[in-house]
């Protein structure tokens, strides 16, 4: 009976995802319609992909504050790809390539140099944009094929095309996390560095690869955005990282590392997407938008803690 | 009677912690208070202390009834608790952290430093601590952070101190000190409350004692009265052996050989020693010899400046953990919360931690078969958990120390280094312990084994290697099958006893 109670507790997240929909369909016909849901997802596919690859980050107990940055950075260097007249696939290739390894980059600093990811992290967002704005001039790169919308807001058999992106990317991601050595290690450190140091685990090694993976999830992102706006903006994704972490934060994701998952992201991102979707058409203001999200962070948080307290 | 507790219980949630509690302290009295981990010892101490209220039963203080609500109504009416020294803020001074939380303050909440230093030194002097005001906590060995905990808890003239283990993590000669000091409270008048899962420790400090078991008082007498078997068969509910008989059995050829190891960041010198197959050799020691140090550099945790390693006779260099595993040696820390479990993590992750490898293909995992051979293993090793998929952290340390070793059966390594393998788990785990230990030995395993419990060297070791000061400073064998006196490896343990040439085997 006490079992049944924690899982109960443990849906939580879901649950409130359900609330929300529910809640969000009655108070508006606007909410329940083919159109909105597609917007919403191409809204909160960016932060999606995002979040799946700063779950990974933070389950080792590491955080990544400069995937704003690296967003806008691989956006802006895919697009110049495009720009220059490369196919739509090898410019997203590029961006990816480009978030892996400013993702890499970022991990090789946090292992070699042993200082903690948020430093090494927030110099990097200050690195990353800037290197945007110098590569740009600060300027947009607008000369883009237009085959390349298809990415952000084209659909693949009535679906949006990002969803696919999203269903897949997240399908990996937990396959990743649950079925490879790599996740297992990835809990591992985050749960007791130590010990995993001790075990034998190639702990810099891990580290570093899962800063990478973060890094490309975060490039596509990038393209995503790239995609949705049409121009390669180096001022693209400020702020995002911000989104990212309260998604894996709202599902359960434990900062301290050694927790979090993919499903837990996802609903934790769905709920941020929701809540911002339902005040737009509510007419509730985007001042207010902000209160209201920023609590209900805090709010999950504690919720998830007290929950734990309890399991102990 | 300064305190009586009378029928108390007490329920978290679904589960009985406290059945019927009972127990008295007089003034002038040590009381030992004895039981296995999850007795109730804890929770029993909780409630006199005020962290948590009961559920029924009476609380007794100088023959009239209270409730306390909170430590610091506990502390108003002279009843505290010495922690364990990791409740102390190391980057703190002396001062600091005996005032912590309560710093002296002058009008308009400056904290007034000069009175805390006056009154800090006060309540040193009075005793006779070694301790200075303004020390770093952090620079004190752990038996000065003890005399830090004890200040606080006496600062403000307290009549009932409860120690919890206050000795887990000292060596002899600082028990001794720390034995000093009760008396000398004693002495004053002072009821003490001494919980302990050292057995030698009975008799040194104990005047009466208070078995609890499953959550009840089982017994309470003067200790003069009681024989130690009997005590433990009040604990364990059950006849124990209560000193842990092994066969020694003539060991193989050496598996481990160092040869003249330094370790410049330490002060570990010209360390020679070897573990043969089959065999168990203890390592005795005060706190600080550097018996921790020897395990870390064997490990590859800290870097060996010279000498050698050679496993199998084949000279190995081991400049990292990864490397020390690959090879076979399975370090088991004595800090198994810090350095040798992932708590928040199944027994499944955790038992093969060590060796993926073996549960994986092309980087995937096969869980099945994980599942498998880790249920095999925790049935092999009478691990008490629901299912491999249960968190470490929810296990008992017993049951948790039979993780850490799981995870390195589950390697296959050939080398153990036990750095105190049996702190902080009670007699019945430490029995399993012994037997998993003697196990590994019969099936070729070599096994160094540190400890700072000598009659647990004594039955366990087949030779026990004694350092001092970073060096080895003698060997004793068994002898006709009769382990060495503690008075032979205390003679090596100490700093400047007879020089080592002369002793040494």
């Amino acid at each position: 009976m006490k079992l049944e109670s924690r899982h109960i507790q443990k849906l939580l997240p879901f649950l409130s995802l359900i609330v929300l929909f529910i809640g969000l369909s009655i108070a508006t016909p606007y909410f329940l319609t083919a159109n909105n849901l597609a917007s919403v997802a191409r809204q909160t596919a960016v932060f999606n992909t995002m979040a799946l690859g700063m779950t990974i980050v933070i389950i080792t107990g590491g955080i990544d504050l400069s995937v704003g940055s690296i967003l806008g950075l691989a956006g802006l260097i895919g697009a110049m790809a495009l720009e220059a007249g490369y196919p739509v696939a090898v410019g997203v290739f590029v961006g990816i390539a480009v978030g892996m390894a400013c993702g890499f980059l970022n991990g090789l600093l946090i292992t070699r140099l042993r200082i903690p990811p948020f430093v090494v992290t927030l110099g990097a967002l200050g690195i990353y944009r800037g290197v945007a704005l110098i590569l740009s001039n600060g300027l947009p790169v607008h000369r883009i094929p237009p085959a390349f919308a298809f990415v952000g807001e084209g659909s693949l058999l009535g679906i949006p095309f990002v969803l696919w992106l999203l269903v897949i990317c997240a399908v990996l991601v937990h396959l990743v996390l649950e079925h490879t050595r790599l996740g297992r290690y990835a809990f591992a450190i985050g749960s007791n560095k130590i010990a995993s140091v001790y075990a034998g685990i190639p702990v810099d090694f891990h580290t570093t690869a899962v800063y990478a993976i973060g890094g490309a999830l975060t490039g596509l992102a990038g393209m995503i955005e790239a995609s949705r706006l049409m121009t390669g903006q180096p001022t693209a994704g400020q702020g995002y990282e911000l989104q990212a972490i309260a998604a894996v934060v709202i599902g359960g994701g434990s900062l301290n590392g050694g927790e979090g998952s993919v499903i837990g992201t996802l609903i934790g991102a769905f709920i941020m997407g929701l809540l911002s979707n339902g005040a737009d058409l509510l007419n509730i203001s985007n001042y207010w938008q902000q209160v209201i999200i920023g609590s209900v962070i805090i709010l999950a948080v504690t919720l998830d803690e007290v929950r734990k307290r309890r399991a102990r | 009677m300064l305190l009586e507790l009378k029928n108390v219980q007490k329920r978290f949630g679904g589960v009985t912690a406290l059945r019927d509690g009972n127990l008295s302290v007089a003034a002038g009295e040590v009381h030992l208070l004895l039981g296995e981990n999850g007795a109730g010892k804890s929770t029993l101490m909780k409630i006199v202390a005020g962290i948590v209220g009961r559920d029924s039963g009476n609380m007794l203080w100088n023959g009239s009834e209270v409730f306390l609500n909170s430590p610091s109504e506990a502390g108003a009416i002279g009843i505290a608790m010495v922690n364990q020294e990791s409740l102390l803020a190391p980057h703190l001074t002396v001062t600091e952290n005996i005032f912590l939380g309560r710093e002296k303050k002058r009008p308009l909440g400056w904290v007034n430093r000069r009175a805390a230093i006056d009154d800090a030194r006060r309540i040193i002097d009075q005793y006779g601590f070694p301790l200075s005001p303004d020390m770093l906590v952090g620079h004190l060995s752990p038996a000065g952070r003890q005399l830090v905990e004890i200040c606080r808890a006496i600062r403000h003239g307290s009549s009932l101190l409860i120690f919890d283990e206050p000795t887990s993590s000292l060596s002899d000669t600082e028990t001794q000190q720390v034995f000093r000091i009760v008396r000398d409270l004693k002495s004053r008048g002072m009821g003490i409350i001494y919980i302990t899962h050292r057995m030698d420790e009975l008799r040194q400090i104990g005047d009466r004692v208070t078995v609890l078991r499953d959550g009840a008082t089982v017994h309470s007498g003067n200790m003069a009265d009681i024989a130690t078997d009997q005590l433990i068969h009040h604990m364990v509910g059950r006849e124990v052996d209560h000193i842990y008989e092994r066969e020694h059995l003539p060991p193989g050829d050496t598996v481990l050989e160092i040869r003249s190891l330094s370790v410049e960041s330490t002060h570990i010198r010209n360390i020679s020693c070897s573990l043969r197959k089959g065999e168990i050799v203890g390592m005795a020691g005060l706190i600080g010899a550097g018996r921790t140090e020897l395990c870390r550099a064997i490990f590859g945790v800290d870097t060996v400046t010279s000498g050698e390693i050679l496993l199998n006779g084949q000279p190995v260099k081991i400049r990292s953990p990864r490397d020390a595993v690959r090879s076979g040696i399975a370090l088991i820390t004595e800090d198994r919360q810090v350095s040798g479990l992932a708590l928040g993590l199944p027994i499944a992750a955790n038992m093969t931690l060590a060796n993926v490898e073996r549960i994986s293909r092309f980087g995937f995992l096969d869980l099945i078969s994980q599942n498998r051979l880790c249920t095999e293993l925790g049935k092999k090793m009478s691990l008490k958990a629901a299912s491999v998929a249960q968190g470490a952290g929810t296990l008992s340390g017993g049951n948790q120390q039979k993780v850490v070793i799981a995870k390195w059966l589950f390697r296959q390594a050939q080398v153990f280094l036990f750095d105190e393998p049996t702190r902080g788990i009670d007699i019945g785990a430490k029995t399993e312990v012994f037997e998993l230990m003697s196990e590994l030995a019969r099936q070729g395993a070599a096994i160094l084994m540190v400890s700072s419990e000598l009659t647990e060297l004594q039955h366990v070791a087949d030779r026990i290697l004694v350092m001092r000061q970073g060096r080895i400073s003698g060997e004793l064998p068994r002898i006709d099958g009769q382990s060495p006196s503690q008075e032979q490896i205390m003679k090596l343990a100490v700093p400047d006893a007879t020089p080592a040439n002369e002793i040494a085997a």
